[in-house]
């Protein structure tokens, strides 16, 4: 079936891929990847937010199912988190006598997950991959989001992965960068301001909790309270900006899925798919019609 | 995308079916238009049978609830599908057009001044 939907797209046939932040579920953008290949649709660019950046760069480095799949289960283990940043914690509760320091404020030891994306990606450099690649950050000083379209992948993965409180911000390029998620949630107005017509979105809402019994999950719920709000604010200004189509995939998850349930990676992946496939004939009319509309011009 | 229209006192029943995105919102403002130009600006559009909504769709509602509203009436939604609703809400229309279980209830609202 593959290869009918291949020969009967115009070869013109390419989109921008859009992965918000959303943790694990992200990587449902593996099997949204892979139908569009199968539909014979190229991926023009990419652009990743917090989980997002993690999965859009398997797919800008342009590995299958299989691998982008054993990869996350090496890379996103609950441990990553397990340690206490000690210190952190009491330069937060002692300002003064610890010095505390923004630079180095996240209460969870980050030396596990920098040894993962380095054991991942090693000296790999944005502009070198298959596909161009954007990941995005927020600056801490102003609050802009920063679109890391050049550098080392481990880099920048980390500064879109600084979930804060738990993930201190990442010096990159004189810039002090914490998660994307805090400036766009899902960053469409990269893939727009870099002259995308089609725009496949694979965003997710922030879970939001039925029981707060401790600080940690009061600010948790703050969070997701305005990142949600965020989120819906930016994307419904980008919808009504963009001249051409931002097609959203929400994949729907019967089975809830935690920060970490990484076991359910491969169930996530077929949820994408799925939800990839229901929008396949029509991104294939209208890339059908859009490819058309081109060669007019030319 | 097919579309039928039928009229309930002076609320226009605007019924689509199909998909509302690039390739059919063309026809959806033409019809909008054509409604609100003529002076039925109570609009009702029946979602009943709509399986899907894009960014080129939305932006066909927003104009025609736009323009509806500055000419005194209100573009409302009845009986919108959940995969629907949640790019109407992920939008931040579902903050800002009226949408109602069914079309008897969205045209009733009218007459009841909600």
């Amino acid at each position: 079936m593959g290869t009918n939907l291949a020969k009967s797209t115009s070869a013109q046939s390419s989109v921008s891929l859009v992965i918000g932040s959303g943790s694990v579920k992200c990587a449902a953008a593996i099997g949204v990847a892979s139908v569009l290949r199968e539909a014979g649709i190229r991926i023009e660019r990419v652009v990743g937010c917090s989980g997002g950046a993690l999965f859009a760069t398997l797919i800008a480095m342009g590995h299958d199912d299989a691998t982008a799949r054993d990869m996350t289960l090496r890379l996103w283990t609950q441990d990553i988190t397990a340690r206490r940043n000690n210190r952190a914690l009491l330069s937060a509760l002692a300002p003064k006598l610890m010095g505390f320091k923004a630079s180095r404020f996240g209460l969870r030891d980050d030396s596990l997950i920098n040894h993962r994306l380095q054991e991942a990606f090693g000296d790999a450099r944005i502009e070198d991959l298959q596909v161009p690649l954007h990941i995005t950050a927020t600056n801490f000083m102003d609050g802009e989001l920063v679109d890391l379209s050049r550098g080392p992948v481990t880099s920048a993965i980390r500064a879109s992965l600084a979930i804060p409180f738990a993930f201190a911000p990442v010096e990159l390029d004189g810039q002090l960068l914490v998660d994307g998620y805090v400036s766009d949630p899902l960053p469409i107005s990269v893939a727009i301001k870099h002259g995308a017509r089609v725009i496949v979105a694979v965003g997710f809402e922030s879970p939001m909790m039925e029981q707060i019994g401790s600080a940690g999950r009061f600010a948790m719920q703050l969070s997701s309270i305005m990142s949600n709000n965020l989120l819906r604010a930016r994307y419904a200004f980008n919808s009504v900006a963009h001249h051409a189509e931002v097609i959203t995939i929400i994949p729907e998850f019967k089975k809830r899925i935690r920060l970490f349930d990484t076991d359910k990676v491969p169930y996530i992946i077929d949820a994408g798919a799925q939800a990839a496939r229901e929008q396949i004939d029509y991104l294939r009319r209208l890339l059908d019609v859009d490819g058309a509309a081109g060669a007019r011009v030319q | 995308m097919e579309l039928a229209t039928t009229h309930h006192d002076h609320v226009t029943v605007l019924a689509i079916a199909g998909s509302v995105d690039s390739l059919t919102a063309d026809t959806l403002t033409a019809a909008l238009v054509e409604h609100v130009g003529t002076g039925r600006v109570r609009l009702v559009c029946d979602f009943s049978a709509v399986n899907y909504t894009s960014s080129a769709g939305l932006r066909s509602l927003l104009g025609a609830l736009k323009e509806s509203r500055r000419l005194g009436g209100d573009l409302r939604m009845a009986a919108v599908q959940p995969s629907v609703l949640r790019v109407l809400s992920l939008s931040g229309f579902a903050g800002i057009i009226k949408i109602f279980d069914d079309v008897p209830g969205a045209v009733s609202s009218f007459a009841a001044g909600a």
